[in-house]
């Protein structure tokens, strides 16, 4: 242990967040908290996510699950959005407890984001 | 310039001036006798200790009879403030001070009131200084100490000392000032300020880390009750074996600084006028505290930017933060929410804070990365431009 708040992968997604940004198709969510506001947006095309990207006020750790998010999902079946669940890249990205509301934000976009789809196609 | 780290935190600690050091290691290796024994080398012990006291007191103009060494400001501020209280307690029960004090004075206060203490916070104005009416006025027949810190540590504050201790003086209350971040880098003339009490430490002075002191003043009902018990040293007001190597290199600290600072103070204005003059322009910067505050320390908030990946993204730069955003609180400054700062703006507060081994070029720098970390994290929020 060398004390570091971060990970060498949350300071990698965090100095260079490839899917920082946002999409013209697509369904786009908003979450506005005190500690975060993230906004998530993805494209699916024949029931596979294509493209993800987020914008986001929020903290390294924060910044650095949903760019992992946007990697992880972009070719996934956009049922898979529905159930996501943030605690395995939590433990991959070393992110502490205390920050779990804030990651919990994330959970709730993406998992809004695949209501949205299923509700709207 | 490199990404090599840039320590911009000296108000947190300064690096030991080698002049101390080798100061320090001089005196171990001449004695290392206990200073309270009697025989020749326990006395040469309290030569050196006394030689120390000679020269922090040449640094604030007082009699070296009248500084107390102890383990560092917190310590000096617990037995200024627990002492005084409890030495003057039967004369009443009162306590004046300010929500902008660093913590080892308002905890203590806060641990008083528990005791049966009553305490009074006034309020700064929005530039952190306290109004000298407001202070009087917060004042009772009952109040007995009255604390108010010289250089507030997170803005760079300075408080009118010598008119709120002049109000203190007229009704015979004890006057502490934490002078933790002052000392050796503003000119304190105890002979000529109505100061009480004044807490000190070496290590934010170029000094080590591990010894600090109080000084009381020698007027009728300045006196503390002591905190430990357990020897007879310091005139039993704070007892334990005295550490001489500290010391010595305490005062070493002290009197390099009596020599230069005026110098330190030109370095650092110029300083502070190249970061202030580089990143006044980012649209949403606020300035925490006065114009004019103490040169060594820079504050600055900004809207649209969180506190704690504007830190990150500030690295290689080592800055401090107005929140403590990586410990479990989470709590923005408290200090800057008693300047009227909101918890957001308080939240994206940073602290620049240099001394005499910064350059320009490092300030240059800092303020560089401040520019464009602010915009880069901007360009990363919600409703920025796609």
């Amino acid at each position: 242990m060398n004390g570091d708040p971060y990970s060498a992968r949350v300071r990698a997604y965090f100095a260079a967040p490839a899917h920082a940004g946002e999409l013209e198709n697509g369904h786009s969510m908003l979450m506005d908290e005190p500690d975060v506001r993230l906004k998530m947006s993805a494209a699916v095309e024949r029931g596979t996510v294509n493209a993800m990207r987020f914008r986001a006020w929020a903290c390294p750790h924060t910044i650095a699950v949903a760019e992992a998010v946007c990697e992880a999902l972009e070719g996934r079946p956009v049922t898979d959005l529905l159930e996501f669940s943030a605690r395995d890249l939590m433990e991959e990205l070393s992110v502490p407890v205390e920050k779990t509301g804030r990651i919990l934000v994330v959970e709730d976009a993406v998992r809004s984001l695949g209501r949205k789809f299923r509700d709207e196609p | 310039m490199t990404d090599a780290p840039i320590y911009l935190d000296y108000a947190a600690s300064t690096p030991v001036d080698t002049r101390v050091w080798e100061r320090m290691r001089e005196v171990s290796e001449r004695t290392c006798a206990n200073p309270s024994s009697t025989h020749a080398a326990g006395r040469q012990a309290q030569q050196l200790i006394a030689q120390a006291a000679r020269q922090l007191a040449g640094l604030l103009n007082t009699d070296p009879g009248r500084l107390f060494w102890t383990s560092g400001a917190t310590e000096s501020d617990n037995l200024a403030i627990t002492g005084g209280a409890r030495y003057r307690a039967h004369r009443g029960r009162h306590l004046v001070s300010t929500k902008t004090e660093h913590k080892a004075v308002t905890d203590v206060c806060e641990r008083l009131a528990q005791d049966g203490f009553e305490v009074t916070w006034v309020e700064p104005r929005a530039d952190g200084v306290v109004d000298p009416d407001d202070f009087a006025a917060a004042l009772r027949d009952d109040t007995q100490l009255a604390s108010i810190m010289l250089v507030n540590n997170e803005t760079g504050v300075i408080q009118d000392i010598e008119a709120l201790g002049s109000i203190c003086r007229d009704r015979d209350i004890l006057f502490h000032v934490d002078a933790a971040q002052a000392m050796g880098k503003l000119h304190i003339d105890l002979a000529e300020l109505p100061v009480d009490l004044m807490s000190m430490t070496a290590h934010k002075c170029y000094g080590p880390k591990g010894i600090g002191a109080l000084y009381i003043a020698d007027r009728p009902g300045c006196h503390v009750e002591p905190l430990l018990y357990g020897g007879g040293q310091q005139r039993r007001i704070r007892p334990g074996t005295l550490p001489t190597e500290l010391i010595a290199g305490f005062g070493m600290a002290a009197e390099i600084a009596a020599d230069r600072i005026d110098d330190d103070l030109v370095h650092l204005r110029g300083l502070r006028d190249i970061l202030w003059g580089g990143i006044e322009e980012v649209a949403g910067v606020l300035l925490n505290g006065q114009q004019d505050g103490f040169p060594g320390i820079l504050n600055v908030s900004v809207t649209g930017v969180e506190g704690e990946s504007l830190l990150l993204d500030l690295e290689p730069l080592m800055v401090a933060t107005g929140s403590a955003c990586n410990s479990k609180t989470q709590e923005p400054s408290y200090v800057l929410r008693a300047l009227g700062r909101t918890d957001l703006e308080a939240q994206s507060a940073i602290r620049f804070s240099f001394g005499r081994q910064t350059t320009a070029a490092e300030i240059d720098f800092a303020a560089a990365r401040y520019r464009s970390a602010v915009a880069r994290l901007r360009g990363l929020a919600p409703g920025a431009a796609a």
